[in-house]
């Protein structure tokens, strides 16, 4: 009998459960886009936005640039397979499968006015600025780096540190 | 027995029907839902990232199972992680089935069950093992129900369920946090406080079988949280039966169980805290009568009363982020088993015992990852037989012992794995030690989860243990477990659950009689079980299901003969290796729901007679099918519900039977199975009038 429940309940039953939302994150994303202030110089033109690695982010992030601007800039998403191809980014998202490199990361983009996102848990303690973190009641936060963000010329709006939760 | 099969498989498929059916239309729903969000998901303010998910807008059943709880590690986990195998039953899912009392919630969950001890008083059993003396904690707000003289707690129309908020129970051991009650299980009831009545909530149920009345209880509370400031008053009082039937005790001789088989429940519990200050109260009186005495029956009832009185202060100090240490006081006062002198016919038992505990507990997370839970413990137990002429077994009228011990857990989170260990070390002046370590590992991939647990546990002698001991003396029992859940979410409304486990008692504290009656208690021999549940779980817009199925077997292992049953060597006395559950939820109308439950018990053994020379004999007892219906309305009137129902609708009769005997003696003969309540007809109603919320400009 259970079997039977279980057959005409479970297994016909389309599987949609509980699999990674990256439509949240990408909400988050455009929110660290908003509330983050780049030099001058960064703050013109397109916001382009690069993806390091695979990540089912990028349909969600592709979605967001198609649907919305920020601050009256188009938002250009690029993947890139390379730590040098990130040299026009404003926003690195460093995707969970390439989170090891975020120590060569680190020193390659040091100075420069990129906000690295860390889709992996921890890495805003390794040299990302910002990285996401699932607490225990799958509430979606993320840390901040505020060194590293002061490292690399950007500003963080307290609204936004509020949310988060700072690691240094 | 036929009919009811039938009529559960039908009911089965119309609500595998109404489910599938929903399921095949959510792809619209949902991509009409997804098209319209699209427009204003990325609108959202910055606050409202705040009630983000990072696995999407939780179903109801994705909240449940990522709630937080404590009880199986001191520090807050969710469900599928938890260090235990664990069930959380809701007061959503309590209101819902209509239950009478917590037997009815407990029958529910997967493992529980329940037997007759003596005197009309019915326990616990946990998978297959009979757990009534001090094998399976009851805490209510963290108050340890248990009465401290024999360990036991007492179910039927006894606690108050309206009030419950949720019930953590854990399925397996828990000494390694809770010391020498938890052996087998722990079963922590929280009741709402003064934030979630937020007003005045009253409710009353009124029970009547075919021939007489069965409960007729009235619940009382109020409460309210304003800023840091909480309080809440409760109260229960009631009058109830544990059966309208005929008990027939082993020789044959049959009393009628109305008007002699009282549970009377009176009830109160007040809570207040400030900050991270809070104190307790809760006062506990259970009147029952009964006219059964072990084996035999009296010529007419008598009172027999447990009466408690628990107290605690507790202060929550939050050193840092991340050191908080908590020093706790408690004191109870009981009075169990409780037979008055002159209103007796069985011997009057007139004894109390204290407990006081002082307990002080530190969290320290030194990472967001690691989290260490440490502290100390003393009690100190006092009881005193206030019969002219009685004593203990130190020749005096009062005894008094102590116990300390030491506890620490360790638990690290990486991506692969959770790793808890812990150890809990308690050291009692008569009976000396026991050490419980622990270990387990748990995680959850997306939808998949895992929990892998190897835990030692071991029973306290209770006051009336050691009082009974004789010679040899008493020493706890320790047993080892060890459990492996596996668990796959389904769907974002359902997941299914299967978990096996494989118990290990060593030297169980036996009751036995000498010469021609003299109470006895000694460590002998070993039990165990091993066996699985299974459960599935659906919560969607037209309601929930939940169906749970348990195993156990004794087959192969060591029995000890207060539990073995000769004609089965997979079976342990008094209950079923199978046993499967149903609860459910169905919305008809907007305010309208029909509620069905059920259980099913395969064979149980028990013994209900003796021989013409005077040998308890066994006997085996046929499945029983225990089918519930209710129905629950919300009025159009605010906060006003009433609710309808009947359980033990195919009126099967149920009966607990006594899990334990001492077979071949014709001096300490079985107590009889005890009729249950039969086919019971209920009338809920209850109101919650809500205090204005305080309006901010």
């Amino acid at each position: 009998m259970l079997l039977l429940f279980l057959f005409l309940n479970g297994v016909s039953a389309k599987c949609v459960a509980q699999d990674v939302d990256y439509k949240a994150y990408t909400l988050f994303v455009y929110n660290f886009m908003k509330y983050v202030e780049w030099p001058e110089a960064q703050s013109k033109g397109d916001f382009v936005v690069c993806i390091f690695g695979e990540s089912p982010i990028q349909k969600e992030l592709a979605g967001l640039a198609s649907s919305k601007k920020l601050k009256g800039r188009n938002i250009i998403i690029k993947n890139i397979s390379k730590p040098e191809d990130a040299a026009g980014c404003q926003l690195l998202y460093v995707s969970a499968s390439k989170s090891g490199n975020i120590k060569a990361l680190k020193d390659q983009m040091m100075g420069k006015p990129i906000l690295i996102v860390g889709e992996r848990e921890g890495l805003a303690k390794k040299g990302a600025e910002l990285s996401f973190v699932t607490m225990d009641d799958d509430e979606l936060k993320f840390d901040i780096n505020k060194k590293e963000i002061e490292q690399h010329q950007l500003k963080i709006s307290s609204q936004l540190i509020s949310l988060g939760i700072v690691v240094n | 027995m036929k009919k009811s099969y039938k009529l559960l498989l039908f009911i089965f498929l119309i609500s595998s029907y109404v489910s599938y059916a929903q399921e095949s239309t959510n792809p619209i729903a949902v991509t009409d839902s997804t098209k319209k969000d699209t427009l204003n998901y990325y609108d959202m303010t910055i606050e409202q990232l705040l009630s983000l998910k990072a696995h999407g807008v939780p179903s109801e059943l994705e909240k449940l199972i990522n709630s937080l709880i404590s009880v199986a590690s001191k520090k807050p986990l969710n469900v599928r992680e938890s260090p235990s195998i664990v069930t959380l039953v809701t007061a959503e899912e309590i209101k819902n089935s209509g239950a009478r009392d917590l037997i009815d919630v407990l029958r529910l969950v997967p493992g529980v069950d329940f037997g007759v001890d003596v005197q009309g008083v019915v326990g616990i059993g946990m998978r297959g093992n009979w757990a009534h003396e001090g094998k399976v904690l009851i805490l209510l707000d963290g108050q340890e129900m248990n009465e401290i003289l024999y360990a036991t707690t007492q179910f039927g129309n006894h606690f108050p369920i309206d009030q419950i908020k949720k019930i953590e129970i854990i399925r397996g051991p828990g000494s390694a946090i809770y010391g020498g009650y938890a052996e087998y299980g722990v079963i922590n009831i929280i009741t709402k406080q003064g934030g979630d009545i937020n007003g005045v909530a009253i409710s009353g149920i009124y029970g009547q079988t075919e021939k007489d009345y069965m409960r007729r209880n009235i619940n009382l509370s109020a409460g309210k949280k304003l800023g840091d400031f909480e309080w809440s008053v409760s109260g229960m009082i009631g009058q109830g039966q544990r059966s309208d039937q005929n008990y027939t005790d082993v020789h044959g001789n049959s009393y009628s169980m109305i008007g002699n088989s009282a549970l009377n429940p009176a009830f109160a519990n007040i809570g207040v805290s400030y900050k991270g200050l809070s104190f307790r109260a809760i006062g506990d009186f259970y009147h029952t009568s009964t006219q059964d005495g072990y084996d035999a029956i009296y010529p007419k009832p008598y009172t027999q009363n447990f009466n408690s009185m628990y107290f605690e202060l507790k202060y929550l100090w939050k050193v840092s982020n991340k050191l908080t240490i908590t020093p706790k006081l408690n004191y109870k006062n009981q009075s169990p088993w409780k037979t008055p002198q002159g209103d007796s016919i069985d011997p009057s038992y007139l004894k109390t015992a204290t407990r006081s505990t002082a307990n002080i507990t530190a969290s320290y997370n030194p990472t967001r990852k690691i989290n260490v839970v440490f502290g100390g413990e003393y009690y100190r137990d006092m009881a005193v037989d206030k019969l002219p002429g009685d004593t203990f077994y130190n020749g005096k009228q009062s005894v008094s012992f102590y116990n300390y011990a030491f506890f620490v857990q360790g638990l690290i989170k990486t991506r692969f794995v959770n790793i808890i260990l812990g150890a809990r070390y308690d050291k009692h002046n008569v009976y000396g030690d026991a050490f419980v370590p622990r270990v387990g590992l748990t995680k959850k991939f997306n939808r998949f989860h895992f929990k892998a647990l190897y835990s030692n546990s071991f029973r306290a002698p209770a006051i009336e243990n050691i009082d009974y001991s004789g010679a040899n003396g008493i020493h706890p029992e320790r047993t080892q477990v060890g459990e492996l859940e596996l668990g796959y979410q389904i769907t974002h409304n359902s997941i299914f659950t299967v978990n096996f486990f494989d118990i290990s008692t060593k030297n169980p504290i036996i009751y036995y009689t000498v010469g021609a009656g003299t109470d006895a208690y000694t460590n002998q021999g070993r039990t165990g079980t091993y066996g699985l549940e299974a459960e599935y779980r659906m919560k969607e817009k037209w309601g929930y299901i939940s169906v749970n199925y348990s195993f156990y077997s004794a087959a192969g292992t060591q029995k000890s003969a207060a539990y073995r049953v000769a004609q089965d060597s997979s079976m342990l006395l008094g209950f079923a290796s199978h046993k499967v559950n149903l609860n459910a939820s169905i919305n008809i109308l907007k305010n309208l729901s029909l509620n069905p439950s059920g259980t099913f018990y395969g064979p149980r053994w028990g013994y209900n007679s003796v021989d013409t020379s005077g040998v308890a004999q066994l006997h085996k007892f046929s499945p029983v099918i225990l089918f519930n219906l209710f129905l629950k309305y919300n009025t159009p009137i605010t906060g006003l519900s009433i609710g309808v129902g009947v359980y033990d609708l195919f009126n099967q009769q149920f009966v607990f039977i006594q899990p334990y005997a001492q077979p071949g003696s014709v001096t300490n003969l079985p107590h009889a199975p005890l009729p249950g309540p039969p086919r019971e007809f209920i009338f809920r109603l209850s109101y919650n009038f809500n205090f204005k919320a305080k309006t901010t400009n």
